[in-house]
């Protein structure tokens, strides 16, 4: 005679298994949610976060009298077009091409990580990015997205 | 004693494997979860056998460790750590030094072939053509002071090559309100002479509009100046004005062609203009709209020589969005002319684009006419390509984004012109365009 533990592996009721299969698609949905992000200037910029767009196509050149730097963030370059300047890759490209041709403006340099990002704001006055991690001291959070 | 992070393992398998698994439907639910159920036991099974071979494992190495007396790892991992980490900080503030283009010069451009009925400028020539290699600089020299550098290569209607420093133009940025050339710049009238200039990758259409092509391709207009150029905008309302000021040498028709003078001028006349425009934010983001004149005293190589002052006035409007793209420009003469008693003669310009973006491209209807007085020595002397001469065209064209950097477009045409030579004459042509 078979025992309990001899049977197949005891089976959850069916709707106990739905509401297991519906709070783990529901981690995974959360674990897909768009990553935080920090638009940040210098310490000795004030920007509005209205600003941020203008910035990031050289519309705004300008902070009062500071010369602005704006450097894209490679690591989180594709979240930051789409939430903040509502572009894609394509756009954007393409506006710098036409602002290049025009008025002889050079597009952002591209740092290839948070940690870049925040070291070229902290040391470059008028420097502009964005980053996926909250960015300590020594910059200003211009907006968080 | 079994591992201790099993039973994490296993949560997180069955985790995996519900959060793979598609939705279920109420028909299939019981088969589903009975399948899904299999593949858990299965992942189950292979999991605490491989965490049994990982806690042997361990426990294996712990008694080597003990026998041979080593030092405990986080002893000898730690320092080595810290001297990586303090390295890829360095690496980081290094990296986050460079400004890219301090360091090099990267050099951009536009290039262009195509072939049909007719070549772009002229009617005369059929076939294919090679359009224009065109280069730019954009050297960054400092903080504030900017650099333009604009070569261009191309083909003209007698088959030679031409290079011409279209651009060479060096600036100083005080503001978003005022920055100054000084140098050969595009001429700020109307939209397309400064935003689509050569570079045909840049345009939704084949090719500008006959009477603001460039001087030496049909054009009535300067599209460059050899002076100053004071640019700038400011918010205004909840939109932008953008204003453009000049002064440059007084122009000079050479050869049948509208001359700027790089080196200067003879008579020495200047000629002034400005563009004030408004771009609308908002319901009405993409819209711009303004007014553009300038005024100049033209001679010619005719001898006794004409003079004449030119006086231009005009209006333009844009609608650029990313489903629109209209461009509307006018442009009203009020000539006089100053040496050959001829009095003042007015005439009239203007073209209205209309295109619609596709996913990939653009389709673009365009409507053109030009009625320009031939008793104004300003006209008729333009000899070169017919561009002084009266006509008016319809053209339809469509433009395909074959990638990121080519454009193939594809334009058909239906030109009358109305005074010199009374004539009509169809055209279609392709051009590939790129940009790098």
């Amino acid at each position: 005679m078979r025992s309990a533990s001899d049977a197949a592996p005891a089976r959850l009721p069916g709707k106990a298994r739905l509401a297991l299969l519906l709070a783990a698609l529901t981690l995974a949905a959360g674990a897909a949610r768009a990553e935080d992000l920090y638009v940040i200037c210098n310490s000795g910029v004030s920007l509005q976060a209205a600003d941020v767009r203008d910035v990031f196509i050289g519309e705004k050149g300008f902070a009062g009298s500071v010369k602005l730097a704006p450097a894209d963030n490679a690591s989180a370059q594709a979240g930051f077009l789409a939430r903040a300047l509502k572009l894609d890759a394509l756009k954007y490209s393409g506006i710098w091409t036409k602002k290049s041709f025009r008025d002889g403006a050079n597009p952002p340099p591209v740092k290839a990580s948070d940690a870049e990002a925040v070291a070229y704001v902290r040391q470059t006055p008028g420097g502009c990015s964005y980053v996926t991690t909250a960015p300590g001291a020594g910059v200003t959070v211009v907006a968080k997205l | 004693m079994p591992a201790p992070f099993t039973p994490l393992l296993r949560v997180l398998a069955l985790g995996l494997v519900l959060a793979a698994a598609p939705a279920l439907g109420a028909d299939g639910e019981s088969a589903q979860l009975a399948e899904m159920q299999k593949k858990l036991d299965k992942s189950l099974a292979m999991i605490e056998a491989l965490a049994k071979r990982v806690h042997e494992l361990e426990a294996r190495q712990t008694g080597a460790s003990v026998a041979q007396a080593a030092p405990a790892p986080a002893a000898t991992e730690a320092p080595r750590l810290e001297a990586v980490e303090q390295r890829v900080q360095q690496i980081e503030t290094a990296n986050a030094a460079r400004r890219g283009d301090d360091t090099s010069l990267p050099i951009h451009g536009f290039a262009d072939v195509g072939a049909g009925t007719a070549n772009p400028f002229t009617n005369e020539l059929k076939g294919a053509y090679v359009g224009n290699l065109d280069l730019y600089l954009t050297p960054k020299l400092g903080e504030h002071t900017l650099s333009l550098f604009e070569l261009n290569f191309e083909v003209g209607t007698d088959g030679a090559v031409g290079v011409d420093l279209e651009r060479a133009q060096v600036g100083y940025q005080f503001s978003d309100a005022a920055t100054v050339w000084l140098g050969r710049f595009h001429t700020p009238f109307g939209y397309i002479n400064t935003a689509l200039h050569h570079g045909n990758w840049l345009s939704t259409a084949v090719r500008r509009p006959k009477f603001v092509q460039f001087e030496d391709q049909g054009g009535v207009l300067p599209a460059h100046t050899v002076g100053a150029w004071l640019t700038g905008s400011t918010h205004a309302g909840d939109g932008k004005l953008t204003y453009d000021l000049y002064a440059g040498n007084g122009q000079e028709i050479i050869g049948g062609v509208l001359d700027m003078r790089n080196a200067g001028t003879v008579h020495g006349n200047p000629m002034v203009g400005g563009r004030l425009g408004y771009k609308f934010a908002g319901a009405l983001d993409g819209l711009t709209v303004g007014v553009h004149g300038f005024v100049d005293k033209v001679s010619d190589d005719q001898q006794p020589a004409d003079l004449t002052r030119v006086r231009m006035l005009g209006a333009y409007a844009v609608y650029d969005t990313d489903t629109w793209e209209h461009i509307a420009e006018f442009y009203a003469f009020d000539n006089e002319s100053l040496a050959g008693g001829t009095g003042t003669h007015r005439s009239e310009a203007g073209f209205v684009q209309l295109a619609y973006r596709l996913p990939r491209g653009a389709v673009y209807g365009r409507y053109e006419r030009a009625s320009l007085q031939q008793s104004d020595p300003y006209f008729a002397q333009m000899t070169s390509v017919d561009s002084g001469a009266s006509y008016y065209r319809t053209a339809v064209g469509l433009r395909f984004d074959v990638d990121l950097k080519t454009a193939l477009k594809l334009e058909l045409a239906n030109t009358h012109t109305t005074d010199r030579l009374v004539n009509d004459y169809n055209e279609a042509m392709v051009q590939y365009a790129i940009r790098f």
